[in-house]
């Protein structure tokens, strides 16, 4: 709302400086943008309807400098008559009260002043009669509108509903269509305005208009929206209505418009005006309690204040013996309990006034949630590895996500996407850092690796997530050869993962995640009371997919995802505590076997731990070998086994019985042949 | 004799010593300087005699100890040839380091985190929730009937079909335009006193621009009990600004307007770009404005079943970006969304 000073010094004698009112203002509740010349541009917030006009800040400003605010500006209320001039009937509770005068006009320019102020506010001067039905809007807040009474079917007005199919072709030269949920002014025939939001265009006043009927009603608020929002279509006066309109302005807005006419010989009166007022509803009574104003604020503000403060803002207050029975102006819709009168008495009272506390704590706070420990700790981690966290938005394109999508399980659009790169809510945060990952390769980074932690969505619903994507060299140095990660990298970093939060992850080949190279995928899951749960994927991300977000051919992007609830639930209940040192040395051998070479490594780990003494502690591969020395179709893989007792030094022959039973277990179930087995290595 | 002959003495042997590779090398040095017919050192204590006895007497000390170090270097460098250990020079420590690679947080986490920790110290705990919310958690509790005007479809994406909630309760049916709702859930789940932070993501229809993103990050803070005030709402926030910004940090409190609280406010701190005296990052207004803030309204307790006369509190909700962009004095929001290494490298360790 942008108010020229001078205007607004017509209703209270606050001091003549902008930047003086500007700073008041904001202090009570109005920031105010901008200063312009002697116009003070307030951003007014939707609470308050009644400072959408120059003489409601007017009232504010008065009481803000504790001056004298003049009665607002208008003129003798005409006289009333129910029939009136022109027929009005109101056929729906969308409009409360509607008033209307005729006047004879004659057409032209508006004076030099009230043209200044129009600009001053930001409205673009028409005619006359447009114009000061303007001005009315922006000096009391009373939208109107005015209608060339001699296009007027009847003539008489209805406010109805629209019916279905009815079309209206408003002021901006818009042909719109209506339905039954849009409130119209229509007249004898057809609408021809709607209601609250714009005049139509036939009934538009013209140069050759002589004659015009003047609107100024009140519109239920949520009427107005419903027609603005369907549309899509918002005005000035939409605005004030949508948000509340004071039901006793209708009538005043008429006087003060009917005695601008007169004043700049617009126009004239013709005949008595129209009030159709089906309920006035009587403006409410609250009262406000002097102990809670005081707990409430935390201060203590001193009756003669308070009583300062309510008055001048309209309010007509009543002493009790605990405090006051205020009653509430029409204009203010925002206040109907207590403590919209303690926001009142506050404000103007000063916030910075009140003396600031400190709350006491009254019992032990209660513990934060879990999830608070887990994503720094995996924050940390993942950082202490080299990864760069991310931030990566929720939402992205179809085309990014839907190759991210598990099989058989829906993407979630948003109905009203701002853009097709919005559309759908991230499957995946692969998808984002993907894009991450192809975002920085162009602008010439070597390595780059990224994580993030957050929520991914399908039909199922939300779930927090953990993502990492990997592409270029491990490590870059002058002296160094540089290796690329690949998959072996992102499966090492999930199971440091499920070791943070007290977990192991198994990994077995991935069947179900499309969007990795098949035979570079794997399917992470854990084995817990429940059984075997998946809690993830990583591998190679498909070449296809990363060249398709614009990564040049032949690059390796390697990923991986866990979902942290699957995966937290597999932890072990807070497994802390430490396991004293061996006291008896441990006996390490090796053994490497000739196995078949699609025979995955985990399935020997199984046998071995299946078949193993008691004194087994550790089994570890250490190689993968083929070529020379290797029967064709098969690999030689080699275990380090670390063997140690509690209790005693274990012999040599004692390690090597368990060593052959091993080998013999190993060999009748997956046709292994021995290649080697280490003699005694060092203990360690 | 010259100038400073034990100092031109030490210079040589230092030049002899690091060319010696080998511990026969090292043996003939020992020869030189040190031997008992002509080793050089000998035959410059020899040459003090000729000299008035009180020069002689410092002249001689200096000389002795510099026949303490030549000998404690040349037996140091006898055990290194021995060990065969690289030539001087081999080495080029100027060259760059071998650097762990290392990863760092996000600025938004790094904020974020920051943020918790302050209230943590002030007693409060911290709490989670989902992004997705239905109509009743995100507007309707929050004192946002339907037809008000902060649910314009402007400003809210909703999803094209409902989703289950997480809890088994009402599904959801938008992305949550702030975290207020956390407000509603803590309060359904838990009875009073609360003291609570809930940070998270939220989202709005808003087309991105150096100010905008259609999603971003906020913490929504909750304190409710018995005679909580709007006087402790501005000890409990300026104690927080203080922490955030510095100790002698400068705010104030203006009046605002949200549906769900009563009184509102604005918090601003002084422009920490020119310390309140006016610049381009706070339209020379002095000030910038950190968060929305205020007690919580009645209506809201009645929605979640408080008893609204016996308890108050208040509320505020604070954009982790716009006080990453206060920290670090970025001036364009999108850089915390491209993961720009550049920049991202940039955070602290």
């Amino acid at each position: 709302m942008k108010a020229p000073l001078s205007w607004l010094r017509e209703s209270a004698a606050v001091p003549d400086d902008p930047a003086t009112v500007a700073t008041r203002l904001a202090a009570c509740g109005f920031e105010v943008a901008g200063v312009d010349g002697e116009t003070i541009d307030v951003e007014v917030t939707a609470n308050r309807p009644d400072c959408l006009s120059v003489y409601g800040l007017a009232r504010e400003a008065a009481t803000a400098f504790d001056v004298a605010l003049a009665p607002p500006p208008g003129g003798d209320l005409p006289p009333t008559e129910p029939t009136g001039t022109v027929p009005v009937t109101i056929d729906d509770a969308g409009c409360g009260r509607y008033a209307l005068a005729l006047a004879d006009v004659r057409i032209g320019p508006s004076p030099r002043w009230l043209v200044d102020r129009l600009a001053a506010a930001g409205v673009r001067p028409i005619s006359n009669v447009v114009d000061i039905t303007n001005y009315v809007m922006l000096e009391i807040g009373q939208p109107m509108h005015a209608f060339d009474a001699a296009t007027l079917a009847g003539p008489e007005i209805r406010v109805r509903l629209a019916r279905p199919g009815e079309t209206l072709v408003t002021l901006d030269g818009q042909s719109r269509e209506l339905d039954a949920s849009m409130l119209v002014i229509a007249d004898r025939d057809r609408a021809t305005a709607l209601a609250g939001v714009m005049g139509g265009a036939a009934s538009e006043v013209s140069n050759r208009t002589t004659r015009i009927a003047l609107e100024s009603a009140w519109f239920d608020p949520a009427a107005v929206r419903t027609t603005s929002r369907r549309l899509g279509l918002k005005t000035e006066a939409s605005t004030r209505f949508e948000r509340g309109t004071d039901p006793w302005g209708p009538t005043r807005g008429l006087a003060r418009a009917l005695s601008l006419f007169e004043q700049t010989g617009a126009g004239q009166r013709v005949g008595p005006m129209v009030d159709v007022w089906p309920s006035p509803a009587a403006p409410p009574t609250v009262v406000l309690r002097r102990a809670r104003l005081a707990s409430l604020l935390g201060d203590q503000v001193p009756d003669q204040d308070v009583i300062r403060i309510l008055s001048a803002l309209g309010f007509l207050v009543a002493p009790e013996t605990a405090g006051w029975r205020v009653h509430v102006p029409t204009f203010r819709v925002d206040v109907h309990r207590e403590v919209d009168l303690i926001e009142e008495v506050g404000r103007h009272w000063g916030f910075d006034r009140i003396p600031a506390t400190f709350p006491a704590l009254a019992e032990l706070p209660r513990p934060s949630v879990a999830g608070l420990d887990l994503g720094r700790r995996l924050r940390r981690v993942l950082a202490g590895v080299g990864l760069q966290e991310a931030a990566t938005f929720t939402f992205l394109g179809r085309e990014a996500a839907e190759p991210f999508a598990r099989p058989g399980i829906g993407l979630v659009d948003i109905a009203n996407p701002l853009s097709e790169n919005f559309s759908v809510l991230r499957p995946s945060l692969m998808v984002g850092l993907v894009d991450a990952v192809v975002y920085n390769r162009r602008r010439g980074q070597e390595s780059v690796n990224l994580f993030e932690i957050g929520a991914a969505f399908d039909a199922r619903g939300e779930a927090r997530r953990v993502a990492w994507v990997l592409t270029g060299p491990r490590e870059e140095h002058w002296s160094t050869p540089a290796a690329s990660a690949d998959v072996y990298d992102v499966l090492g970093i999930a199971e440091l993962l499920a070791e943070a939060v007290g977990t192991e992850i198994e990994a077995r080949a991935a069947t179900d995640a499309p969007w990795f190279v098949p035979g570079r995928a794997a399917v992470l899951q854990t084995t817990g009371r429940d059984g075997t749960a998946r809690v993830g994927a990583c591998g190679q991300v498909l070449p296809a997919i990363v060249e398709a977000r614009g990564l040049p051919r032949g690059e390796v992007v390697v990923a991986g995802e866990l979902d942290l609830e699957a995966l937290v639930g597999a932890a072990r209940p807070a497994a802390s505590h430490i396991t004293a040192l061996p006291r008896h040395p441990s006996v390490v051998r090796d053994v490497s076997l000739f196995v078949d070479e699609r025979l995955p490594a985990a399935e020997v780990r199984g046998t071995i731990w299946a078949h193993a003494p008691d004194t087994l502690v550790a089994v570890r591969e250490f190689d993968r070998y083929r070529g020379k020395g290797v029967p064709e179709g098969r690999i030689s893989l080699s275990w380090r086994l670390t063997f140690r007792a509690p209790d005693r030094t274990l012999t040599d022959h004692e390690v090597q019985r368990a060593i052959e039973a091993l080998v013999t277990a190993i060999g009748a179930a997956h046709g292994a042949t021995l290649r080697s087995a280490a003699g005694p290595s060092p203990t360690e | 004799m010259s100038p400073d002959p034990i100092a031109a003495l030490r210079d040589d042997f230092t030049r002899a010593l690091e060319a010696a590779r080998t511990p026969a090398e090292v043996r003939a040095l020992r020869d030189r300087f040190l031997g008992r017919k002509n080793g050089h050192v000998t035959t410059l204590l020899k040459t003090l005699g000729a000299l008035p006895a009180d020069e002689r007497r410092t002249l001689g000390q200096q000389t002795n100890e510099l026949k303490r170090d030549i000998e404690a270097r040349l037996t140091a460098r006898e055990a290194d040839v021995g060990r065969d250990l690289p030539p001087p020079g081999s080495t080029d420590v100027t060259l760059p380091g071998r650097r762990r690679a290392t990863g760092r947080r996000h600025p938004l986490t790094l904020v974020q985190e920051r943020v918790e920790e302050i209230f943590l110290g002030l007693g409060f705990q911290v709490i989670e929730g989902p992004e997705i919310e239905d109509d009743w958690h995100n507007f309707e509790a929050l004192n946002m009937p339907p037809e008000h005007p902060a649910r314009d479809m402007q400003d809210t994406l909703y999803l094209s079909a409902p989703l289950p909630a997480a809890d088994g309760g009402r599904p959801a049916t938008l992305l949550r335009t702030h975290t207020s709702g956390m407000q509603i859930r803590y309060m359904q789940a838990n009875p009073p006193p609360v003291r609570v932070i809930a940070p998270g993501r939220v989202y709005r229809r808003d087309s991105v621009d150096a100010t905008h993103t259609p999603m971003f990050s906020q913490v929504e803070g909750l304190v409710v009990g018995e005679g909580i005030s709007l006087g402790d709402l501005k000890g409990t926030l300026n104690a927080f600004a203080s922490r955030f910004f510095h100790a002698a940090v400068r705010t104030r409190f203006r009046p605002s307007f949200f549906p769900y609280t009563e009184p509102s406010a604005e918090l601003d701190v002084e422009c920490q770009g020119c310390s309140g005296r006016g610049c381009p990052l706070c339209k020379q207004s002095g000030w910038m404005e950190v968060l929305g803030c205020g007690m919580v309204h009645p209506a809201v307790f009645e929605a979640v079943g408080y008893d609204a006369e016996r308890w108050t509190g208040f509320a505020f909700g604070v954009g982790i970006e716009r006080l990453a962009i206060r920290l670090y004095g970025v001036d364009d929001i999108r850089m915390f969304y491209e993961n720009d290494l550049r920049f991202l490298g940039q955070m602290p360790l």
